[in-house]
């Protein structure tokens, strides 16, 4: 084939182009360690990538979400830890006060006690969560304390009113998957969440049921007591059932969590396999790559150099 | 001596047409010529037909019709994907959607650092804020989710703007390829009517046949053109079924109308014929503009008026942390003009998150928007918000893909047809320079011959006087 001296040229030029756009193609994924970049390097691929990156964003704020819940849960176990304390007392304070040989100063002596088990109730039933400032046991009602009290001229709690009310907020956790790990401090429906203080399901009413022993004990209605006793006992069982449950949600977060690490990692893998460049086979195309483009710049050169005006004299 | 001066006539135009090819070799579209040396005639003489010698009949343009045409073909397809592939790419940029990453440590991508850009990154921001804002609905987080709707708003609203942008551009650009074709029609037009007188008289016009073909090259690099042969070396132009050129008169012109909502399309400025282009640069715009553009515009601009209308109707019937309601999220209709109520993004605790005016701290409608993010949506087609968004960004992708591959085989295809008619037309310096020293060797033979001839005839005048 006859070939012309523009001809030539023109070849070589688009042959030079060629080689540094694939060079300069091939140095880009090298720097960035990605195959695709744009939607026109590989649509498939960055369908697949933009779809595994929302779904890491969602596993990141579901991570996010569970960090928060645990450390809410957490908090919310001390308060758990303080009642069970109490209602414990309490339930020991009974049980002595119903024993024969108890005499009034001592039953007068543990109404006392009662007294302050009160407001230590009223306290962690108020308890706040330190990171949102939220009241821990207000149900979803917000803005002033779960629980007000009503005292007589001694100061003493003679009636408590719960503010809030019985539902909570649930929060994401995992793909379709929601928990909560608040508790409202009542319930007197019969679904939702166990009331803390409060609930219909398991006959708990702790602030009421220690009020009613503060009285019988300062009475020395021991018959009273005895009741009071078994009405306590209801109100240990639910704080047993609300620690129970607390650890239970905290195993669920932790499991949550290990799912979303796990998930996160995955989803890492798939974004890697669609989008990133094999960084061996990117480093050896590249070398390939540039020795072509060297043997086209020296022998594209020599051959420029070389022509029947060489030989003219 | 005429057989001598006619033969060094001869060779002298023959160093010229060297000379012309060689001055003409990085020129564009040139077409290298020949020039045809024939015998003339025999002299009857008693001892039979004596030669006379030589002379230049012609200069030949070497071309190559059939190399000619399929260029012309292939000039229309490339200009049609080079349009496209420029209109598309100026889509994909104001899409902004790319990946990020980096290598840190040099050796391997672990890809927990990729990342996109643009409005995925905005759509998940948004819902993952509402999903923080079902754990707790504190001031910090109601804040946080109002910025992300904000930062969602802007970037649908940058986007519309892009596309208009874009549209405006690809408008523009269609103006300016009617403007040039316009001027190369009156180009060819002129060059025929120099053709025909020039060849009035014999001869080709060889120079004037390159330009000629030059600028039908040039148009049809613009749009698809038809050609025919008319009298005294014309070419007769056709576009969109339309004479456009008859001779050496252009019959009518292209200009641009608007065919509703910004639309430009071609039309025959005279005769107010619209046109249905095959093929060029003009057509590569439409195309791109009217499909691939306005499909990607389409689908942006339903998924923010879903968008809109979702968030709007889950938050529309909940109430502010002081349970009062009445205010929306997202204020405006479609991509252009989303926006975040100013109630909200001055007052963060106006955002109506509970189902209830008595309990204020529930959060459930922020559970409910942020649970958004996996519902399919019946105007989506059934997809998610982020899904309906990746296939937009894959469809630009894919039709972008195509316009690239296309260009680079179309590319090789003009490059081979270019090599294969350079090999006809193209000026070879090593060819030129021989056949340069061929002519100047028989300049020299023939100023030879005038030499010995002029010899004989002092010898023979010699003979006289002595």
């Amino acid at each position: 084939m006859r070939i012309a001296t523009g001809s030539f040229t023109n070849s070589m030029l688009a042959q030079y182009n060629n080689l540094v756009s694939t060079e300069s193609n091939l140095q880009s994924q090298v720097s960035t360690g990605l195959a695709v970049q744009s939607a026109s390097d590989n649509p498939t691929a960055m369908q697949d990538t933009l779809g595994d990156i929302a779904q890491k964003t969602a596993q990141t704020q579901y991570t996010a979400n569970i960090t928060a819940l645990q450390s809410r849960a957490n908090v919310i176990s001390g308060s758990l830890s303080s009642l069970q304390t109490i209602t414990s007392r309490a339930g020991e304070l009974a049980t002595s006060a119903v024993s024969s040989d108890t005499s009034s100063a001592t039953l007068t002596t543990y109404a006392d006690e009662v007294n302050n088990l009160i407001g230590e109730v009223v306290t962690a039933a108020n308890a706040k969560d330190p990171s949102s400032g939220q009241y821990l046991f207000g149900g979803t009602a917000s803005g002033s304390a779960p629980y007000t009290t009503t005292t007589d001229a001694n100061g003493n709690v003679t009636g408590v009113t719960y503010n809030g009310n019985s539902s909570v907020n649930q929060t994401q956790i995992g793909d379709g998957q929601t928990l909560s790990v608040d508790i409202p401090g009542e319930n007197t429906g019969t679904g939702g969440a166990r009331g803390l203080i409060t609930d219909s399901q398991s006959g708990a009413d702790l602030l009421n049921h220690l009020i009613a022993l503060r009285n019988d004990l300062t009475s020395g209605n021991t018959a009273a007591i005895t009741t009071d006793s078994a009405n306590l006992q209801n109100d240990e069982n639910n704080i047993a059932y609300q620690v129970a449950n607390n650890g239970v949600q905290q195993s669920q977060l932790t499991l949550a969590a290990s799912y979303a690490s796990n998930r996160t990692s995955s989803l890492n893998t798939m974004i890697s396999n669609s989008s990133s460049a094999n960084l061996v086979n990117t480093m050896v195309q590249l070398n390939a790559a540039q020795t072509a483009y060297q043997a086209a710049l020296e022998s594209g050169t020599k051959i420029m150099q070389l022509s029947i005006l060489n030989y003219l004299s | 001596m005429n057989l001598a001066s006619r033969s060094m006539q001869t060779q002298m135009t023959g160093v010229e047409v060297s000379g012309q090819n060689l001055a003409n070799v990085n020129t564009t579209g040139y077409s290298r010529q020949r020039v045809q040396i024939a015998t003339t005639p025999d002299l009857t003489t008693s001892i039979g037909q004596e030669g006379t010698g030589a002379s230049a009949v012609s200069i030949q343009q070497l071309v190559s019709n059939v190399l000619n045409n399929q260029i012309q073909s292939q000039s229309s397809t490339s200009g049609y994907w080079n349009s496209q592939q420029s209109a598309l790419q100026g889509a994909q940029d104001a899409l902004a959607e790319f990946l990020s990453g980096s290598s840190a440590s040099g050796s391997t991508s672990t890809a927990s650092d990729t990342s996109g850009t643009g409005l995925s990154t905005q759509l998940n921001s948004f819902f993952s804020a509402f999903s923080a804002l079902s754990s707790s609905g504190s001031t910090s987080n109601r804040q946080a989710a109002i910025s992300a709707g904000q930062a969602l708003a802007a970037t649908f609203n940058n986007l519309d703007t892009q596309f208009g942008n874009l549209k405006t551009s690809l408008n523009s650009s269609l103006t300016s390829d009617v403007t040039s074709a316009n001027s190369l029609l009156t180009g060819i037009a002129n060059l025929n009517g120099e053709i025909s007188t020039a060849e009035f008289s014999g001869g080709n016009a060889n120079d004037l046949r390159d330009a000629r073909e030059q600028d039908l090259e040039n148009l049809a690099q613009l749009t698809s053109v038809t050609t025919s042969t008319g009298t005294g070396g014309a070419v007769n132009v056709m576009v969109g079924g339309q004479t456009l050129v008859s001779g050496n008169t252009v019959s009518d012109n292209l200009q641009t109308y608007d065919a509703g909502n910004g639309q430009l399309l071609v039309q025959t400025m005279a005769g107010g014929v619209k046109l249905t282009l095959t093929g060029g640069s003009m057509q590569g715009t439409i195309d791109a503009r009217d499909n691939t553009l306005a499909t990607m515009q389409s689908s942006v601009n339903s998924l923010a008026s879903t968008l809109i209308n979702q968030v709007n109707t889950i938050h529309n019937s909940g109430y502010n942390a002081s349970g009062g309601t009445g205010n929306t999220f997202f204020t405006g209709s479609g991509a252009a003009d989303i926006g975040v109520s100013s109630t909200l993004t001055s007052d963060p605790s106006q955002l109506q998150l509970a189902s209830s005016s008595t309990t204020t701290g529930d959060t459930s409608l922020a559970l409910k928007i942020a649970n958004l993010a996996s519902a399919a949506q019946s105007t989506l087609n059934n997809a998610t918000f982020g899904d309906d968004y990746d296939s937009t960004v894959a469809g630009l992708g894919s039709a972008l893909n195509t316009a690239n591959t296309q260009v680079t085989d179309q590319t090789q295809v003009t490059n081979m047809l270019a090599t294969q008619r350079s090999s006809v037309s193209g000026v070879s310096v090593d060819e030129e320079m021989t056949n340069l020293m061929t002519f100047q060797r028989a300049y020299q033979a023939s100023a030879q011959l005038v030499t010995t001839v002029n010899t004989m005839m002092g010898d023979l005048l010699a003979m006289k006087t002595s």
